[in-house]
């Protein structure tokens, strides 16, 4: 249905996407999802040719996009596009908006296009809105008459552009019930979304975009329940982190507190959570300063925004023991405050680094 | 931290505040040997204002105390809660020594 073969999109110099060749089939409802920045409107935007795109190929239904003898008009009247700030015709009432174009492109008849018109009013629950005009209608009844007007279309495919971006959370809900039973008849949906619940309930498959590229791709169980790489698990889980390297055992205790203070306040950890994990680093660090051999070592603080979840990375130079596993009475009471601070632990090594994974009870 | 003393009757009250980590332990084993040294023995540690506490805390505590009973002194811990209390418990810490509700409580154990 849409084959994309080495698109690749930059403005001036700068590069928003690279290489990204997929083929969508018939049916299938693509949720993208990515941090901001990372080319998924612009993906979009390319595909119906709203971006040109800088080089590589899109055909639509076997239609070379690009080829400067393609009616892209016509291709689009069978791929619409659902944007984020609506766009409708301010100055037309909702039946308007819905019938205009049926009748202007498709020759429909006005009796034709309005009795299309107020069947998909009904199906999105705003068969009372006919005559209202946009100005008149919340931010999801917008949405939903904007769904409406692309349906009055009867597209194959329907690229949305998220959809619930700007809408009022109270709204998002309306808008999304409205896809999902597209989903359900068999239209063919790209959907650019935010709403991670939304997108994993409803896709067949889920694009993962970062720097441009399709970073991961599968389906909605593997790429929320078990993603391969390591920028995706971060996106999932609304990771955030923070890196610091000790150079010596002589490290400034109070700057890295600082550091890490200044962390969790910005990601809103619990103060249960930044006790724990401050003691935790404390009581580790002890045990590494027994010995210059664990020195250097970089630190990272993994915080999920979305499970609560706290972690705690230190990689050290290769051939250093596992520092807890040091024997001896200095050591024996940090070794149990951290016994109970962690829900589990893991000890690597690797030829380069051995890398000690913290993870912190979640209070 | 900060260590404030207030002499009673029976003891010394030894009230610490703050932080008592890798740091700051140190601080609070010299004032105590230095207490020592002018001949304090009874102690009741208040802990009402101490906010953290780490296992460099604990080791000093630990090896004052041995200190003060060497000297055949005395020390008692009162008003642990919170964070402190915690890691008191997470470290065995709570039953080594006797804990008392409020400062008050702990002097009444002592001779006057």
């Amino acid at each position: 249905m849409i084959t994309v073969e080495h698109l690749s999109k930059s403005f001036g110099d700068f590069s928003v996407l690279r290489d990204i060749s997929v083929d969508i089939k018939q049916g299938e409802v693509i949720s993208i999802i990515g941090p901001s920045g990372s080319g998924k409107s612009t993906f979009l935007r390319c595909i119906n040719l709203l971006d040109r795109p800088s080089g590589g190929k899109i055909r639509i239904k076997g239609i070379d996009m690009l080829d400067r003898h393609t009616d892209v008009a016509k291709v689009r009247q069978k791929m619409n596009m659902v944007f984020q700030s609506f766009n409708l015709f301010a100055h037309l009432s909702v039946i308007d908006n819905l019938t205009l174009a049926p009748m202007k492109l498709l020759g429909k008849s006005r009796q034709e296009a309005e009795r299309k018109a107020h069947e998909l009013l009904r199906l999105i629950g705003l068969g009372e809105k006919y005559y209202c005009f946009p100005d008149e209608l919340s931010g999801g009844q917008k949405q939903r008459v904007a769904i409406a007007r692309c349906l009055a279309m009867e597209p194959e495919i329907i690229l949305f552009d998220e959809p619930t971006s700007a809408l009022d959370p109270t709204m998002v809900s309306e808008v999304l019930s409205v896809i999902r039973r597209l989903a359900k008849e068999g239209l063919t949906m790209l959907i650019v979304t935010h709403e991670m619940d939304f997108a994993r309930d409803v896709s067949t498959r889920v694009f993962y975009l970062d720097e441009g590229a399709i970073y991961e791709q599968g389906t909605p169980g593997e790429i929320f329940g078990n993603p391969g790489r390591e920028k995706t698990k971060a996106f999932i889980r609304r990771q955030q982190s923070l890196y610091q390297r000790l150079f010596s055992a002589d490290f400034d205790l109070y700057s890295l507190n600082a550091e890490v203070e200044s962390f969790c306040s910005r990601h809103l950890v619990p103060l249960k959570s930044r006790h724990g994990l401050t003691l935790l680093i404390e009581e580790v660090l002890q045990l590494y300063g027994t010995s210059s051999s664990f020195f250097p070592i970089d630190i990272t603080v993994n915080y999920s925004e979305k499970t609560g979840q706290l972690e705690l990375l230190l990689e050290s130079p290769p051939g250093s023991a596992n520092p807890l596993e040091l024997q001896g009475e200095d050591s024996a009471l940090g070794l149990a405050i951290i016994r109970n601070l962690l829900l589990d632990r893991e000890f690597t090594h690797s030829d380069n680094r051995n890398i000690l994974k913290l993870y912190l009870k979640n209070p | 931290m900060t260590i404030e003393t207030i002499k009673q009757t029976s003891a010394l009250v030894v009230a610490v505040s703050g932080r008592m980590d890798a740091v700051t332990a140190p601080e609070y084993e010299k004032k105590i040997n230095e207490l020592l040294d002018s001949g304090e023995v009874s102690y009741v540690v208040d802990f009402g204002q101490l906010e953290y506490i780490s296992s460099a805390g604990l080791r000093a505590l630990l090896s004052t105390t041995r200190r003060i009973r060497d000297k055949q002194g005395c020390i008692l811990l009162a008003n642990i809660v919170g964070n402190v209390k915690e890691v008191f418990e997470m470290s065995g810490f709570g039953s080594i020594f006797t804990v008392h509700a409020t400062v008050d409580q702990a002097l009444k154990m002592l001779p006057g």
